[in-house]
Parts: structure tokens; sequence; C-alpha cells
């Protein structure tokens, strides 16, 4: 295959430039450098978790492979590339993949070019209301038998993983597959619409203008660039949506050791506390991850304190009362002792919670605002967005990168069947299977995700008595139960 | 039925002598097509309307044939064209039904190449020559230009004004350059275009897309049109079969009971049915393989479906190979 070679500032096949330049020459008399684009069959701006797996499918899918496609993105791969961390290091930004992400990353050759030591299955799920203390327990167990086709994957819930050790691994694969025009370091700086020629007729066909000056004409332009997706701007798709005033706060935690039931069943919990929830995942070894879903002031607070601090108000809020935890927001300081203190006189099982944390590492307490918006639309004349750039969900369940590769997939099927059948790939008619399979499963995720932020959030009023019925009920209910968890492993939600 | 009200009069576009009509309206007899089919349910007639058991006049040799090389487009028509034109291309306008149709023909003729004897080798489903008969605004010849197994698509159709749709659509696609060979559109009739004298000249498959339905001498067009095709090409067509339900959808409920369309919008003893097909072609004796069929009903809301044996009631999609 081509080999990548950078040229300006850009990973471009050479021979694929060469021979459009070729082309575009023979069209047109006129020709200067830095005003003449390039054409490709698809343009992706953003290589993040969901641009990098839509050209890794289409790369090494042999229906689709013949496309000329390019990648856009601002941050300079080389860094992802050749991201390396000790074993013991664990960066904060983790996702929990669920199985069908992890069969679809099979399916592109990218998951074995994940570094597979730093990927942690989990088995359990323990869910719980901090007001009432009704819990919910998700496992595989009897009574909840997975369907056959898990049967591989035994009882694996889903794979907790660093984000950065899903998009390193994707570009090795796409390194591998070659074929990519990568303009990375490049910001997309406008777009606009194609020009005409005697010949050709570009006057819908988006054009890319990158901080390096070039110019990448695209039959279809795929919006992977996150919430505040560019992309989705130009195609004047509007997300509605709110803010939930809230901020998730990430920390890699190190615990007292391998989780209660060791290193070969691992469990993720979670607990909804007035404010949010907050979640501890496995990670392998004694290391966790957490996502703390909280008000900004108390993110702040959290983000203020001394790393012993810290740990305590994490073990807090897996154990003490909402009241308590509401009190160590208040403090500056002094967190450790007010717990130790504090949970002598909490009467709570400890085999029912995480273990104890002892250790944040450095540097991993960050924050980030969380909110619910959802495109109207997935699809425009010669447009298509994916992954955050089409709905941003509040991260309770885990789902926000699992729907990404959920469209990921469906845009990939689509584009491959819009190819064996002649079409166009770029116009409506041919990513409308696209948009009509994910916007209703999207949809219901969204609402679901949101639903159970607004009855948790509550710590008083009617809801509370209900939610603690709520979740009681669903433990007792076994197909309930099984419907719930099949969704957190991503399997498909029937509608009809 | 709604569809329907965009059909042609199909008495303002027949010339008064009956001309051997070539596919001069296919552009909007397909949308015709595809819209009545859209109502078309797999009912199976109960009883037979009288005109089911008279059977398609096959003749070959039209009782008035006048000058057949200028049976092209009135005044009328092209009006009538012109303004289906601009809509022809839009996913959600009249056309709409034979966009969703488009995939299936590709399906067809995949299906259809793949019974070849040689299929095996890659001589006969790679760099394919094809003819669409009757293109319109080339929804199909574009589609048949972009596949990688095309070589080349050589598109006609008798309507300047939807020829210049389609030529303009086309300069939007990089892939359809004329330069690039991959697609050329003839504004011509199938008697007026040349025949490639060497027989291995001719086409690896031509297409007739929803054209059969109008016209006038069934027989003597499909001998013109066989003729194009090379030995071991394939001829593909897709019609409405002449029935009951056919009868009732498109001419009783939109014409009579509904008055939605003039009557006459619809020639339904045009319509042609799947055993006078094979009629035809058996009547060849061995210049023809065994037929392929596959029969498409409509469904509102969900497109396109293949239904086993509604080749016999709605529209369906034939394939004959060109054995000597
Ligand atoms: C702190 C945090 C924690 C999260 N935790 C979880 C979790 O636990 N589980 C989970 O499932 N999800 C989680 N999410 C959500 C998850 O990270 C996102 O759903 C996922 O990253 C979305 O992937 P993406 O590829 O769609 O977009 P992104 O990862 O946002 O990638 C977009 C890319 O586009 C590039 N870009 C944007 N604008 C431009 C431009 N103008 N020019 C060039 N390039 C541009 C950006 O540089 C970026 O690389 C979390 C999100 C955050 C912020």
């Amino acid at each position: 295959m081509d080999a990548l070679v950078r040229s300006r500032g850009a990973y471009v096949c050479r021979s694929c430039t060469r021979s459009l330049r070729r082309q575009w020459l023979r069209g047109h008399s006129y020709s200067t450098a830095a005003t003449t684009p390039d054409i490709y069959d698809v343009v992706c701006v953003g290589g993040g978790p969901a641009g990098l797996s839509l050209l890794t499918a289409l790369r090494a899918n042999p229906v689709t492979s013949h496309l000329r496609v390019a990648l856009v993105e601002a941050q300079d791969l080389a860094k992802v590339r050749s991201w390396t961390l000790p074993p013991d290091r664990f960066s904060n930004r983790c996702s929990s993949l669920t199985p069908a992400s992890v069969r679809f990353l099979e399916s592109i050759g990218a998951w074995n070019h994940l570094a597979r030591d730093r990927v942690q299955p989990y088995h359990e799920m323990q869910v719980w209301d901090g007001v009432t203390g009704a819990r919910i327990e998700f496992d595989w167990g009897l009574g909840s038998a997975p369907p056959a086709r898990h049967a591989v994957e035994g009882t694996t819930i889903a794979y907790m993983n660093e984000n950065l050790n899903l998009t390193s691994g994707l570009l090795k694969r796409l390194d591998e597959l070659g074929g990519v025009a990568v303009f990375d370091g490049a910001k997309v700086e406008a777009i606009t619409y194609g020009p005409e020629t005697e010949e050709l007729d570009l006057r819908q066909w988006p054009l890319v203008h990158l901080s390096s000056g070039n110019q990448l004409c695209a039959r279809l332009l795929v919006g992977a660039d996150g919430a505040n997706s560019p992309v989705r701007s130009f195609a004047g798709i509007s997300a509605p949506g709110w803010d939930y005033d809230r901020h998730g706060v990430v920390a890699t935690l190190e615990m007292e050791g391998d989780g209660w039931r060791g290193d070969q069943i691992k469990i993720a919990y979670q607990r909804f506390l007035p404010t949010g929830p907050v979640a501890m995942l496995p990670m392998p070894g004694r290391f966790s991850t957490l996502v703390w879903s909280t008000t900004p002031a108390n993110a702040a607070v959290l983000k203020s304190l001394s790393r012993k601090d810290f740990v305590a108000m994490v073990n807090a809020a897996f154990r003490l009362s909402p009241v308590d935890l509401a009190y160590m927001h208040t403090q500056e300081a002094g967190q450790a002792d007010e717990y130790s203190w504090r949970i002598q006189h909490t009467p709570h099982d400890p085999r029912a919670v995480p273990q104890e944390v002892v250790a944040v590492q450095e540097g991993t307490v960050a924050s980030f605002p969380l909110r619910l918006r959802h495109a109207d639309t997935y699809i425009a004349e010669r447009v298509a967005l994916v992954g955050d750039a089409a709905h941003t969900v509040h991260p309770l369940a885990g789902q926000g990168l699992n729907q990404g590769q959920g469209d990921v997939q469906s845009l990939a099927k689509t584009i491959e069947y819009a190819v064996t059948h002649g079409q166009d790939i770029g116009v409506t008619m041919s990513l409308e299977p696209y948009l009509s399979e994910r916007y209703a499963a999207n949809h219901v995720l969204l609402g679901v995700c949101d639903k159970l932020h607004k009855l948790y959030s509550a710590s008083s009023g009617p809801l509370v008595p209900l939610r603690s019925v709520g979740l009681s009920a669903v433990n007792a209910l076994t197909p309930l139960k099984s419907f719930l968890m099949n969704r957190a492993a991503g399997n498909p939600l029937k509608l009809f | 039925m709604r569809p329907a009200l965009r059909c042609l009069p199909r008495r303002a576009i027949r010339p008064t002598p009956p001309a051997l009509q070539p596919p001069a309206f296919t552009a909007a007899a397909a949308a015709a097509a595809a819209a009545a089919a859209a109502t078309t349910t797999t009912t199976t007639p109960s009883q037979a309307h009288p005109a089911l058991s008279k059977s398609r006049s096959f003749t070959s040799t039209p009782t008035h044939l006048h000058n057949p090389a200028s049976a092209s487009v009135n005044e009328t028509e092209i009006s009538h064209f012109s303004a289906l034109a601009s809509s022809w291309w839009d996913p959600h306008g009249p056309s709409r039904p034979l966009h969703l149709m488009n995939p299936l023909r590709h399906d067809f003729i995949r299906r259809c190449l793949s019974t070849s004897p040689d299929s095996s080798s890659s001589s006969s489903t790679t760099n394919l020559r094809y003819l669409d008969v009757g293109c319109g605004g080339g929804i199909f010849a574009e589609s048949a230009a972009r596949l990688p197994s095309t070589r080349s698509v050589t598109a006609i159709d008798p309507s300047p004004t939807i020829l210049a749709v389609a030529r303009d659509h086309a300069r939007r696609d990089p892939t359809l350059a004329p330069r690039r060979g991959r697609l050329a559109y003839v504004n011509t009739t199938i008697e007026q275009l040349p025949l490639p004298e060497r027989p291995a000249d001719r086409y690896d498959v031509v297409t007739l897309f929803e054209v059969l339905e109008h016209v006038d001498y069934p027989a003597a067009f499909l001998d013109r049109v066989g003729a194009f095709v090379r030995p071991g090409g394939w001829l593909v067509l897709s019609t409405i079969a002449r029935t009951w339900t056919s009868w009732f959808t498109t001419k009783l409920v939109a014409e009579d009971v509904l008055g939605m369309v003039p009557r006459g919008t619809h020639d339904w003893d045009k319509y042609v049915n799947e055993d006078e097909l094979r009629g035809y072609f058996a009547s060849k004796g061995a210049e023809w393989g065994a037929p392929q069929v596959m029969g498409v009903v409509y469904v509102p809301g969900a497109g396109w479906k293949v239904v086993q044996g509604s080749e016999k009631v709605g529209n369906y999609f034939f394939g004959v190979q060109k054995l000597h």
C-alpha cells in the first residue's frame, strides 16, 4: 500500500496527491497551489474515537477502501500515536466500552492494537440510591442469563478503557491500513461550498479551509468534531438541549486492593446522590477511575483539595449520608480527619461499597461541564454527524462513546450499501438509512439518561419514595433487569 | 394515490396515428408506474376483470408504422417534462419511488450476472458496458456509472429537456465527468441509435426500466432493443403487470372512482404480463436463455420489498441472457 508521507504539515499519500492534482489540472486550465482544492470522497473532521473508527472501518472494508478519504484534526496526532504510560499510571479520561463496541472494533481490526493489559472488563454493577438506600445489583448471574451470543465474553458487562488507548490503537490500525490523507495540527477555519466550472458543479460540495492553507472538497463531509461541532454549524443543524448545571469530576484512584472479588470478578459502583451520581469503575489491578457528577461549586471545591482530603471525599461519597457529605463540601480543608471521625458513626456494609481509596494519582483530578444535546438531524446534503457532534449524553450510563461507535458502524454500513449500489455517498437519499437507524435509538437512550438524572437529583419531594420503590422493584424484576443490562452491554434496542 | 396525480395523461402524449413508440416518455412514465405501484398490494384477483382475459397483442408488425425514426416528443410533452424535470432529483419529490427502487435494479442485475455460466470469470462481471434505454434524468445511469465494475454507460432518451437535466446533474459528480468516459448521454431513440456492427462490440447489459408499459408495439420494440445485447450479455427490464390489482389501483380508483386524474391517464391495456414476456423470448428459439424474474412491492413508508410471486400482480424485474 501507499506509504503515508509527511508533506506540508500533513500526512498525505503521495501518489494520491499527485494523481488528484493531475486530474484537477487536466480538468481546469487554472491552477494556483494555494487555491486548488483537493477532492475527496470523505473528509472527516475530528480525530477522536468516532472519527478514527469511521475512517478505520472505511479503510478496512474492501468495498469502501477505494474511497479517497481525509482526516482533519486540530491536535497533533503524533502524540496520540506514541502515547504510553507506565503500567501503574492511568489517564483520567476513561470510557466503558460495551461488548457491542468491542465486537465492532474487532471487526475493523483495531481491537488488537489497543494495549490490552490496560483494558479492564467488569462483571457486576452495584447501583444504589444515596437517600433511600434502595439497591439494584446487575450481573449476568442465574436468572438473568446473558444472550447466547455473549457466551464468549462470559459474564462481561463492559470494558473500562482509557480513551487514549482507544484512539492510539485506532491510529496504529489506520497507519497499518494506509491510504488516509491526514491533516493534523490543522484547525478548520471555515467551511464554504465548492466551485463551479464548465465541467463540474461542486456548488453543493462542502469546501473545508484549514489553518494550514489546504482546501479539501468533500463528497461527504463527516462531522466527528465533538460537542461544539463546526461541521454541524456549517450544515445549519441545531442541537437543542440543556446544561445540567453539573460538572463531571474525574480522577484516577488507587484502591486498598484488587476489589472485593479479586482480579477476576470486577465490580462497577454507582451511587445516586442528590447532586448527581458518583461512579467508581474498575481499572486493572488496584486502580479505579472516578466520574462524579456534582454542582459546579462542589466540583471547584473538590479540585482545590489536597490529595489526602480529596481521597477522603471520594470515600465519603460512597459511604456517608448526603447531609454529612454536603457539610464536608463546605470545609476548606480537613476532610480526611472529618471523614475518619464520621465513618465510625455511620453504619455501613463495607463489602457493599467499593474498597477504600488510598491515593489519587497526581494531576488526574479534572472536571468538565455536563450537558444534554441532541442534533435535530444527523444528515444534510453531503454532511453526516457522528458521535458527540450528533449527541451529548449525561455520562451516568457511560454510553457517550458507545453511542458514537454505534453511529460509526451504522454510517459505515450505509456508505458500503451506497457504494455497492452506485449511489453518490454524499446525498441525503443515500444517508437516510443511517439517520433512521440511529436517531430513534439514540433519542431513547438520551431520554432515559436524562430522566434518571432528574429522578435522582431531588433529595426530597414526591419523587424520592417513588424511586426507592423503583430501584427495589427493578431489582426484583428479572426481565426488566435483563433489559437494562442489555442496554448497558450495548445490545441493540428493539423499538418495534 | 396522490402520486398518480403527477402522471402524464397518456392520450396527450401519444401521437394519434400509432407510430412505433420508442421509450419517449420513460421519464414521466417511470414515475407514473412507480407511483401507481405505490398503492399496489399483493392481493390476488379474486375475480378476473373482463379485460384480464384479453392478452396483450405482441405484434411485431404494427399496421401503421409511420416513420418510426421521427417518434420523438411533442410540445405538450416537452412542457410537461420541463415541469417534471426540476423535481427529478428531488429526493422527496414525485420521483422518490424511483430513487428508492434504484438499488433493487442493481441487486437484480447482479443476480442475473451471477447466473451466467461464466460468472466465475471476472470478464463477465467486471469492466461492464451498459446501454440504458429511456434513461430519464439518469437515476440508474449515474449509479451504474459509479460502480467499480462498470467500464461505461451509454444512456439514451428522446427527450432533450430531460437529458439536459440528466447532463446537468451529472456535473455534480467528478466521477461522471464526460472526459472520464464512464457516462455518456445521447439524445436519441433506440431506432436512431446505430447498432454496433460487430456483435462483440454490443453491450454487456442493456437496461429498460419502466419503459415497456408505455410502448405500443412491444415485440418490435424488444426486437430492436435486444439487438444491442452482445452474445452472452443481458437484457434487463422492469415493468408492471396487467392485473386486476394494477387495473384497480391505476385505472378504477385513480381515474374512475376518485377522478384524481383524467380518464385515460393510464393505458392499462399496455401493461405487460410476465408470462407474455416469457412467451416473447421463448418464441425467439435458442437466442435467449431462461428468464430471471423478481417481483417487488412498494410498501408505503418502508420502500420497495422483494416479494416472491408478486411479479404476477404488480411491478417486476425481468432479465434474459442472450445466448447467441
Ligand atoms: C471528561 C469527560 C469524561 C467522559 N467520560 C465518559 C465515560 O466515562 N464514558 C463514556 O462513554 N463517555 C464519556 N465521555 C464522553 C466521551 O468522551 C465522548 O462521548 C467521546 O469522546 C466522543 O467522541 P467523539 O469522537 O465524538 O468526539 P471527541 O472525542 O470530542 O473528538 C472530537 C475531535 O474533533 C477535534 N476538533 C474539534 N473541532 C475541530 C476543528 N475546528 N478542527 C479540527 N479538529 C477539531 C477535536 O480536537 C477532537 O479530537 C466523557 C467526556 C468527557 C469530556
